[in-house]
């Protein structure tokens, strides 16, 4: 360690500006500095929106940028594509795979390589490269082996090793960690500092301060665009990077009447496993309960597993081990249809992708869940005055802006009215039990208090609420009790009462443990 | 592996099975080096059609569209014949128009984003209809046009124990064809890519390649070959040109495609299957004392039924490309 101090600086973005204009209103980078050394491992540190990977695409040549000036080895340059980028030495290792499963991995490498004719095929060389490579950097797969049979971890080092085939001298890696098993996360680093030791620039990008203070030489930390500060690991602590990187806002919180607590539980989960779709083991052994008018906030950073977790609690994705209970019934494994017939509804995810059908109307998406009961529809016919009386109270009650009832498909309208119909349709006949994944993501204030309104009169007449939610602020305003998941683990459950957003963060990072 | 093999077998028991029909006719007067003349004659537009839409459908593409491709090809191909006075110049302008359809079909499929299915059949229907204009618009004579005999490529003998084998040199073309098809997918980094391609193109994008116009090649080569097995049929065959000259071989020749799971080498035996049953068909009809016995329609229907009854075995448990027929778009 330590290395990397005094080392070339190879790259350097400066005052860099990026904007997606009639998307999105704020600038996505805002006059962002950064530098890679040579030998030196340089985080890139801060929560998913922060502008990590945009910084990282721009340098990689994925993006341009929108204003400021990037520099190889001190002179200006610009970067239109990824190939320039490897031209100028840079290279990314991206969160989703570009592998084709059904070749090798030397034909995966081979494919992009131009300076062999099109008629050729140099995979002797290209196996014969891939081992010294392999060998060099300790990162161990066989170059025949089909990326098909390999692990996600095996795959990454497939990736890593395509962009080393272009020998670049900085090497950017975003979020790699999140598909690795711990053991895989280690022999990552291990790999990482070997690159760095060789001369090599490395930037991770990461929202995890443990790995920060494993690994890092230097880190950068990004809030909201911001470049918050740079400054080398071993000058400053875990709870200063925290702060960093999430601010020390304190919530705000609604006024919440005090319900008379039940005990009775509408869904208890128990030991639960649940397999990702990379194959992983996504949720590792989860136990809890939501009680009659309690909101349960689960906090957590993406990708701990709380998207399997939901997935499985509604029916979507199979369990592979443990109980789900809903009214006292084992619903473990059963289908979505079953379960929401036991008044479960849910506010998904990905709410263009799951939570409506883009190309049908809006009268349409909003009898989703309803269609097959009276007065919405009789033996198998739409009552569609019905329902066009229904959809305009809706309209009007959640605010939601659209041209029209019938003619307009929900393609078109704005993410935050997406989520208005989505609230609409799920909440309007007062569940039993609400799933709700990031139900106030991308709303505006107005319509943000509306739904916490919604939540909190559901919660006193006895409606269960399982809240998912990065945002802190939200899970701290709403929740009676909160719990933290990290890797697949509840790490802890405390009562709205005794949290600290200071703690839950530390949770949240596996810093911490109750 | 053990698929390939499963389906060799397969394979292999077909040609026994066809075998054994063309001995029990010998009494009838049925030669075996005509059933087998004919049968290569046959099998040659199929696995032209079938070998260049392999490589085609390995890129992620699916051209439906061969047998309007075959249909306008053999009306063309006999219209430059005619005009240049050789069969050969009228095939190779066949292959070109079949790739400029292909490369036609390629631009609507990648940067048009039309549904692949619908634009071949679109084609297809088009070429029922224009065809016959065609034939009474070059030669005033509906339906049918019989050019002369000069025009029909000559054929190749080949010496064996049951007589003189007559073979067009085109099939031969599609033999190497077909050798060449499997080299270019296995041991070249084009054929690769064009694997790569069809599975996931994003990988080929990220690889700084143009999925697009890797794509439109392989149409427009699909098509070529296509084009050659269209305009073979009049001009290396039959000797003339009816409006209805395909017969419905470019959906056989799909059907070909399928059974071979985008394996040239599969594709060219199972057209082989296909154009030997068709051989049979043939034959019989002009056997005499066979001809009288097997209702004429009926042995017409042959290489149909087999279609149907290979595609229902082997249809299950094939693996396509992932990105089969769905235009590539950038996030």
């Amino acid at each position: 360690m330590g290395k990397g101090f005094d080392g070339e600086v190879l790259v350097k973005a400066e005052k860099v500006v990026k904007s997606f204009p009639g998307v999105w209103e704020h600038l996505i980078l805002d006059h962002v500095d950064f530098d890679v050394r040579a030998g030196e491992i340089h985080a890139l540190l801060g929560e998913n929106g922060a502008g990590k990977t945009v910084l990282a695409n721009i340098l990689s040549g994925f993006y341009t940028l929108t204003e400021g000036q990037i520099y190889v080895r001190g002179r200006p340059v610009t970067i239109k594509s990824p190939k320039d980028a490897l031209r100028h030495g840079i290279g990314m290792v991206h969160q989703e795979f570009t592998l084709v499963p059904p070749l090798t991995v030397a034909e995966n490498v081979a494919l992009g390589l131009r300076k062999y004719s099109s008629f050729s095929f140099p995979i002797r060389e290209v196996e014969r490269r891939l081992r010294e490579l392999s060998e060099r950097y300790g990162l161990r797969v066989n170059p025949r082996a089909r990326v098909e049979d390999l692990s996600v971890g095996e795959q990454q080092r497939v990736e890593i090793l395509k962009v080393l085939y272009w020998e670049p001298e900085v090497l950017i890696l975003d979020e790699p960690t999140s598909v690795l098993t711990p053991e895989e996360v280690d022999d990552l680093f291990r790999v990482l500092r070997n690159m760095a030791d060789e001369g090599k620039g490395v930037v991770l990008i990461t929202h995890k301060i443990e790995e920060v203070k494993k690994v890092a030489d230097r880190v950068t930390v990004l809030r909201l665009g911001k470049h918050m500060g740079t400054m080398r690991v071993d000058e400053v602590d875990e709870e200063r990077l925290l702060k960093l990187m999430i601010g020390d806002v304190e919530p705000f919180r609604p006024t919440r009447t005090r319900v008379k607590q039940s005990s009775k539980p509408v869904l208890r989960v128990e030991d639960l496993h649940v397999v990702g779709s990379e194959g992983v083991e996504a949720v590792r052994g989860v136990s809890f309960e939501v009680r009659e008018g309690e909101i349960f906030g689960i906090a957590g950073v993406a990708g701990n597993g709380q998207r399997e977790l939901v997935e499985a609690i509604t029916g979507l994705r199979k369990a592979s081990r443990g109980r789900i209970i809903i009214m006292g019934r084992d619903v473990t494994n059963r289908s979505p249809r079953e379960i929401a017939d036991l008044g479960v509804r849910h506010i998904p995810e990905d709410r263009r992708r799951t939570g409506v059908v883009e190309g049908m109307t809006l009268g349409e998406n909003m009898i989703l869940r309803d269609y097959r009961s009276q007065p919405f529809s009789r033996l198998g016919v739409l009552n569609l005055k019905f329902i066009g009386e229904f959809t305009q109270k809706m309209v009007k009650e959640f605010e939601i802006l659209a041209p029209d009832i019938w003619e307009t498909e929900v393609r078109i309208l704005s993410g935050g009215n997406i989520q208005r119909l989505i609230l609409a349709r799920e909440l309007w006949r007062e569940p039993r039990l609400v799933v709700a994944f990031h139900p106030t993501y991308g709303l505006d204030l107005k319509a943000l208090r509306h739904t916490h309104n919604i939540f909190m009169k559901l919660r006193e007449k006895g409606t269960a609420i399982l809240l998912i939610s990065e945002d802190l602020d939200e899970i701290m305003s709403l929740s009676d009790r909160i719990g933290v998941m990290f890797e697949g683990k509840l790490v802890g459950i405390l009562d709205a009462e005794k949290a600290t957003i200071d703690k839950i963060g530390k949770m949240m990072t596996g810093i911490y443990a109750e | 592996m053990a698929r390939i093999l499963r389906r060799l077998v397969w394979l292999g028991l077909g040609v026994v099975a066809l075998a054994v029909v063309s001995i029990l006719l010998q009494p009838y007067g049925l030669r075996p080096v005509k059933l087998i003349e004919t049968g290569l004659l046959a099998m040659t537009p199929l696995a032209l059609a079938a070998v260049g839409e392999c490589i085609n459908e390995r890129a992620g593409m699916i051209n439906i569209g061969i047998e309007g491709i075959f249909l306008l090809t053999a009306v063309i191909g006999v219209y430059w014949a005619e005009v240049f006075g050789a069969g050969i110049y009228g095939i190779l302008v066949g292959g070109v128009f079949g790739a400029m359809l292909g490369a036609l079909l390629g631009v609507l499929g990648t940067y048009g984003k039309a549904d692949q299915i619908i634009a071949g059949m679109g084609l297809n229907v088009m070429a029922l209809g224009l065809v016959q204009y065609l034939l009474m618009a070059i030669w005033a004579f509906p339906g049918i046009h019989i050019f002369p005999r000069e025009l029909v490529l000559p054929r190749i003998s080949i010496p064996t124990p049951g007589g003189l084998l007559r073979i067009s040199p085109i099939t031969i073309v599609a033999i190497a064809a077909t050798v060449l098809a499997h080299l270019l997918l296995y041991r070249t980094l084009l054929g690769l890519r064009i694997r790569a391609a069809g599975e996931k193109p994003e990988a080929v994008d990220v690889a700084g390649i143009n999925v697009n116009h890797l794509r439109i090649m392989t149409s427009a080569l699909g098509g070529f070959m296509a084009g050659l097995g269209g305009a073979f049929m009049p001009l290396a065959w039959f000797g003339g040109l009816v409006k209805e000259i395909t017969a419905g071989r470019g959906f056989i020749a799909l059907a070909a495609v399928v059974f071979s799971g985008l394996d040239p080498t599969l594709a060219l035996a199972a057209s082989f299957i296909f154009g030997f049953a068709e051989g049979l068909a043939f034959t019989i009809v002009v056997t005499p004392g066979v001809k009288e016995a097997i209702p004429f329609h009926f042995v017409q229907m042959t290489p149909y039924i087999l279609t149907i009854i290979i595609l229902a075995l082997f249809l299950t448990g094939k693996r396509f490309p992932k990105a089969l027929g769905k235009p590539y778009v950038r996030e």
